[in-house]
Parts: C-alpha cells; sequence; structure tokens
C-alpha cells in the first residue's frame, strides 16, 4: 500500500526469541563503544571534570535524585510532570493535526485558508515564540503546554497531507465506484492508506516537542526533568544535568517505541511488506 | 597550593622578563560584564579600558545574570567578567580557573524585594501562599531564603518560582505573582505598575547579610598578561573614581547604556554602593593579600556557600583558605598607592 516498505521500524525484534541478530549486536556495539569511550576518557583525566563527569558520578547523582530528590521533587516526579506536559502538548497537536492535514489533503480550499499561517510560524526560533505565549498565557501550565503543542502540529500536519495526497486516486474512485459514503471513504480508504506516513510525521514531531522541553520548562516551572537540567546548569551540577539527558533521551526512546508498537497493532497491513532481515 | 605555584611562577615570568612582558600583549580583551547599575557602564562608555591597553582590541559582552556569566566563564568565552556572590561560591566550589580582583558594587536598593500593593503584603508573616519570583541562583535568591530563614517562615509555605529579571517583569505585568525580589531596571517596572518596595537587599546588608559583586579574571589571562590586569584594574577605578565625582554626567552615561529616562538612573545609582578602590583593600571587602582570609568578602563567600550546601545547590563546602585563594588583592595593591 505503501513504499515505507523494510525500513527498520518495521523489523519485529521484539517478537523474536532466541539470541540477538547480527543486527542487534550492532547496536548494543555502539552503544557499548560510546559508554566504554566516556569511561575511558573520565578515567585518564582527558576531559575537564565540569564539562564531562565520571560515569560513577552521574550514576550517584541518579541514585540520589531517584531516592532523595532534587530540589524538592523525586526523578520519578520531575520525570512524571515532564511527561504530562509532553504527552498533553503532543496529544493535542495529534488531535488537532491529523484531521486538520486530512482535511488540507483532500480540499485546496483547506490547504489555502490554513497553510499561511502554519508555515509562517512553524520556522519561528521556539524561544522567540514563548515570550509570546507567557504574555498571552501567563506563566502557568498553559504556555508550557501551548508551546509543546505548537512545537508538534506542524510535523504532523505536513507529513499528514503528504499522506493523504500520495494515496493512488484508484483506491478512492474503486471505493467510490462501490458506493461509499464519505464517512467510509475516511475510515476505509484515507486512514488505513495515510497511516504509516502520518505515524512517521507524529515520531518526527514527538521529536520537536522534546527539543522544545527544557525550554518551555525554563520559565516558571519547579519540577520537570527539562527544569530540573536547567537550574542544575546553572549550580555547574553537571553530574546531574547529564544524568537528567539521559533520562530524557530514554523516556524519548521509550515513548517512540510505544508509537511504533501501537502503529504496527493497528496497521498489521504494513507488516505484510517487511523484508525479514 | 597549586594557585599558590601558579602564583609564584606568574610573579617570577612577569618579574624575571619585565621587558618582554611588556611587548608581549594580548591582541584581544574581552569583558564580560552583568547587565546591571555600576560603574562598569561608565568606564565602557568612557572606553577607559581601551586607553589603557592601546593597540588591544577591547570587546564587551553584555551577560544577563550570574547563571550565565558562570556558563560563559566555563566555555572560556571572557578575561574579565564579573559575579554576585552566590554565583562566586558556585564558580569557586566548582573550580573554575577565576580570581577575584576587585569589588564591583556593593548591592544596595537597586536590588529589592517588590510587592503588590492590592496584596496587602504588610510583614514576611503575609508571605504564606503567595505567590514569589526571584531568578534562582542569585544574589536576591539567597537574601529570599535568608530573610524567610531569619523570620522563620517555611519557603514550602508559599510558592517561590525561577524567573528571569524581564520574565518577572512581564508575569508581574499580567498579574501572575504577588512579589518579586530582583534588580533594576527591571525592578522599576513592578514598582510603577501597582507595587512598592518592601524590603531592599542594603537592609539585609545592615542585618549582616551583605551581597555585591566581585571583579573576576581568568587565571589564564592572568598568568600570561599580569600587567593587563593592572591596567584593567587602573581603568575600572578610573571608572568608579568618575562616579563618585562627577554624579550628573555618571546618570547620563548610564542612561544612555540603558536607555533610561535621566530620572530613573539617578534613582538607580543612589541604589548601588561604589568602593573607591583605596578602601577596597581594607578588611570590610577585600583585605590586602596579607589580610584577605579575614577579609569580609571571604566571609561572605564562606557563609553564602554554607547556605547553598544547606539548599544542596552546592556538593561540598570550601574552606576559608579555599577561598581566600581565589581572591587577589594584590593586583589592587600594586596600582592604589
Amino acid at each position: 500500500m505503501t513504499d515505507t516498505v523494510d525500513s527498520p521500524e518495521t523489523s519485529p525484534w521484539y517478537r523474536r526469541i532466541g539470541p540477538p541478530t547480527r543486527y542487534q549486536w550492532m547496536t548494543l556495539g555502539s552503544v557499548a563503544c560510546m559508554i566504554g569511550a566516556w569511561f575511558l576518557v573520565t578515567e585518564f583525566g582527558l576531559a575537564n571534570e565540569l564539562f564531562l563527569p565520571h560515569p560513577e558520578a552521574v550514576f550517584k547523582s541518579f541514585i540520589k535524585v531517584a531516592t532523595r530528590g532534587y530540589q524538592g521533587s523525586t526523578l520519578l516526579e520531575h520525570v512524571g510532570v515532564s511527561l504530562y506536559r509532553i504527552m498533553a502538548g503532543f496529544g493535542l497537536a495529534c488531535l488537532v493535526g491529523i484531521p486538520l492535514g486530512i482535511l488540507m489533503g483532500v480540499s485546496r480550499s483547506a490547504h489555502a485558508v490554513f497553510s499561511p499561517a502554519i508555515e509562517f510560524y512553524r520556522p519561528l526560533p521556539p524561544l522567540g515564540l514563548y515570550t509570546l505565549l507567557v504574555m498571552w498565557l501567563g506563566i502557568g501550565e498553559e504556555s508550557k503546554l501551548a508551546l509543546l503543542f505548537l512545537a508538534g502540529l506542524p510535523g504532523i500536519i505536513i507529513a499528514t497531507i503528504q499522506a493523504v495526497t500520495q494515496i493512488d486516486p484508484i483506491y478512492v474512485r474503486a471505493a467510490r465506484s462501490l458506493g461509499a459514503s464519505r464517512r467510509q471513504l475516511l475510515w476505509q480508504v484515507y486512514l488505513p492508506g495515510a497511516g504509516p506516513i502520518i505515524l512517521t510525521g507524529m515520531r518526527i514531531s514527538l521529536g520537536f516537542v522534546y527539543t522544545v522541553l527544557v525550554a518551555a520548562e525554563i520559565v516558571a516551572a519547579t519540577a520537570g526533568i527539562g527544569w530540573m537540567i536547567w537550574d542544575a546548569a546553572k549550580f555547574l551540577l553537571s553530574d546531574v544535568v547529564i544524568m537528567g539527558l539521559i533520562v530524557l533521551g530514554l523516556t524519548g526512546v521509550a515513548l517512540d517505541f510505544t508509537m511504533r508498537l501501537i502503529g504496527r497493532l493497528l496497521m498489521p497491513w504494513t507488516r505484510r511488506q517487511r523484508s525479514v532481515p | 597550593m597549586k594557585l599558590f605555584t601558579k602564583t609564584l611562577t606568574a610573579l617570577a615570568v612577569s618579574a624575571g622578563l619585565a621587558s618582554a612582558a611588556m611587548a608581549e600583549a594580548p591582541k584581544t580583551v574581552t569583558v564580560g560584564y552583568l547587565n546591571l547599575v555600576n560603574a562598569q557602564l561608565v568606564t565602557k562608555s568612557l572606553g577607559l579600558v581601551q586607553k589603557e591597553m592601546p593597540g588591544v582590541d577591547v570587546k564587551y559582552i553584555k551577560v544577563g545574570g550570574g547563571g550565565d556569566m558562570l556558563r560563559a566563564i566555563a566555555a572560556d568565552q571572557v578575561d574579565f567578567g564579573g559575579l554576585g556572590n552566590p554565583p562566586t561560591a558556585i564558580g569557586v566550589t566548582r573550580g573554575l580557573p577565576i580570581q577575584g580582583i576587585m569589588v564591583l558594587n556593593m548591592l544596595d536598593y537597586v536590588e529589592a524585594m517588590a510587592v503588590r500593593t492590592a496584596a496587602g503584603i504588610k510583614s514576611f508573616k503575609d508571605l504564606k501562599g503567595k505567590t514569589l519570583a526571584a531568578p534562582f541562583g542569585s544574589t536576591t535568591h539567597y537574601l529570599l531564603l535568608k530573610a524567610l530563614a531569619d523570620e522563620g517562615m517555611d519557603p514550602a509555605s508559599m510558592k517561590i518560582l525561577d524567573l528571569r529579571p524581564n520574565d518577572i517583569a512581564v508575569a508581574w505585568s499580567r498579574g501572575d505573582i504577588d512579589a518579586a525580589w530582583f534588580w533594576e531596571p527591571n525592578l522599576n517596572k513592578a514598582v510603577k505598575d501597582g507595587g512598592h518596595i518592601f524590603m531592599t537587599s542594603g537592609i539585609m546588608a545592615s542585618r549582616g547579610y551583605p551581597t555585591w559583586d566581585v571583579g573576576i579574571v581568568m587565571d589564564d589571562f592572568a598568568a600570561k598578561y599580569p600587567d593587563y590586569v593592572k591596567k584593567f584594574l587602573k581603568a575600572e577605578c578610573a571608572g568608579i573614581d568618575f562616579w563618585l565625582k562627577n554624579p550628573a554626567k555618571t546618570a547620563e552615561i548610564i542612561a544612555k547604556e540603558l536607555e533610561l529616562p535621566l530620572a530613573d538612573a539617578t534613582r538607580m545609582m543612589k541604589g548601588t554602593e561604589m568602593v573607591p578602590c583605596s578602601k577596597q583593600l581594607t578588611g570590610q571587602y577585600l583585605g590586602t593579600a596579607a589580610t584577605k582570609a579575614k577579609s569580609g568578602f571571604v566571609e561572605t563567600l564562606l557563609s553564602t556557600s554554607a547556605f547553598l550546601v544547606e539548599q544542596e545547590r552546592l556538593p561540598k563546602q570550601m574552606t576559608r583558605e579555599q577561598f581566600s585563594d581565589f581572591m587577589r588583592p594584590d593586583y589592587l595593591e600594586a596600582i592604589v598607592e
């Protein structure tokens, strides 16, 4: 149905039971190399401790923040607050972006009406936008969620438009000639056909949402993993900064993995076209 | 100890190769200055540093606050900088390669806590349940928590937000916060917009919590160009003297530099105490090379870092010797006669 066939995202390694494949060994090896290099560089004093602390120091700060907390909240609470903000902002972006993208992909007039606003704000730097959002919405959660929402929205809309417009018109005509209603067209043709590309757009958008998280939590937050990183940086606590970045990165990987999993459950037809490694 | 041997080498180099050192000049000198009201604005505006160093390209970089200055220092982007006492304690504890060489300013009511008049805050007890703001890690955040502790108030009984001065001004104008401890020029916006001054950093100084900004130089620069450290100090001292002798002209300079009305610049000037360089060597401020360990600045750094350790913002308490090693009044002694 689509061309996005044998990308690694569709490989079903999580279902596989048995020894790791060659590719999994390569992944493990690359991770091990990065950590190994980190160990060596810090062990032999090649890096200033202020910029790159020893892995042990980072691990210790992880244990400390996880058990005793950082400035009044434990690591779990910081992660929880940030994940709530990310999920709310991103979820809202999906709820608005996917329908709007389909509309803009199907209807030329909708495209003409909405695209100027989206194209205009899309390249604006988030911090510039944020000052304005704070003025409009205040220093509470609203402005933070709005920033995350706006960061996630364009990627989803653009991917959805792209996904809808590349659907083979034969499918649409065939469904129409068989008497499909508008609703049936949406649910039986457009969404299934566009699904895989929309999912890719969502994954890229989630990345954008992550990039503005620290910016969103700079203003008047007292919890959140982005705030923790920002606050620790002010006190030059680089072990906490690096620990926070690693935790943030891992939550991103976990969310991305979840999205791929959901995508595969909702769109089993994409699995058919994979090439088995 | 390391600093001591470094100093010895530096002294040997400057003494033994005095003529060579004269010839050896840095290509550029980068001065990071804090966005606040002090005589550095005068020195900058009159080009005094440049006059002391003909042939050297003198660059000025405006830095928003202590946190940004620490990052600029860590990234080796400045030769000279300025830091308030909490960022200094942080920088020294984290081993930044810096030395304190002069008093930039003592903070009086140029830093103050503004409260919204409508919020009816008459005493610290009234802050309970209110929303406050201060830039975390700054002099004012330090004083806010000190003042609350002295009044026996639990900081958890109110909402204290981390906002930068310009964000405080925005949040204030929207009515999101009831009180904020920060500094000019943004402080004045809050006062004009339905607020009044509730507590000043000057009052806290008289209670035994002085706050100040110290001029710093990077270790490498000082070791390589000790004469240029002295030239820099000469220029800054001249700026301070100009400030003290010509208040009217200074106000004009500050109004121009910060794009403020003259009346505001005049008031802000009065809220900052400038210390003439000869007085900086007394025990109340830097002390001399012989007396620095017992100087007022080392005392303040000790109590500031003890406070930050208690707040879990610093991993360890530095000793009196370590803070004393950081302070280097000897450059100033060499030019003040």
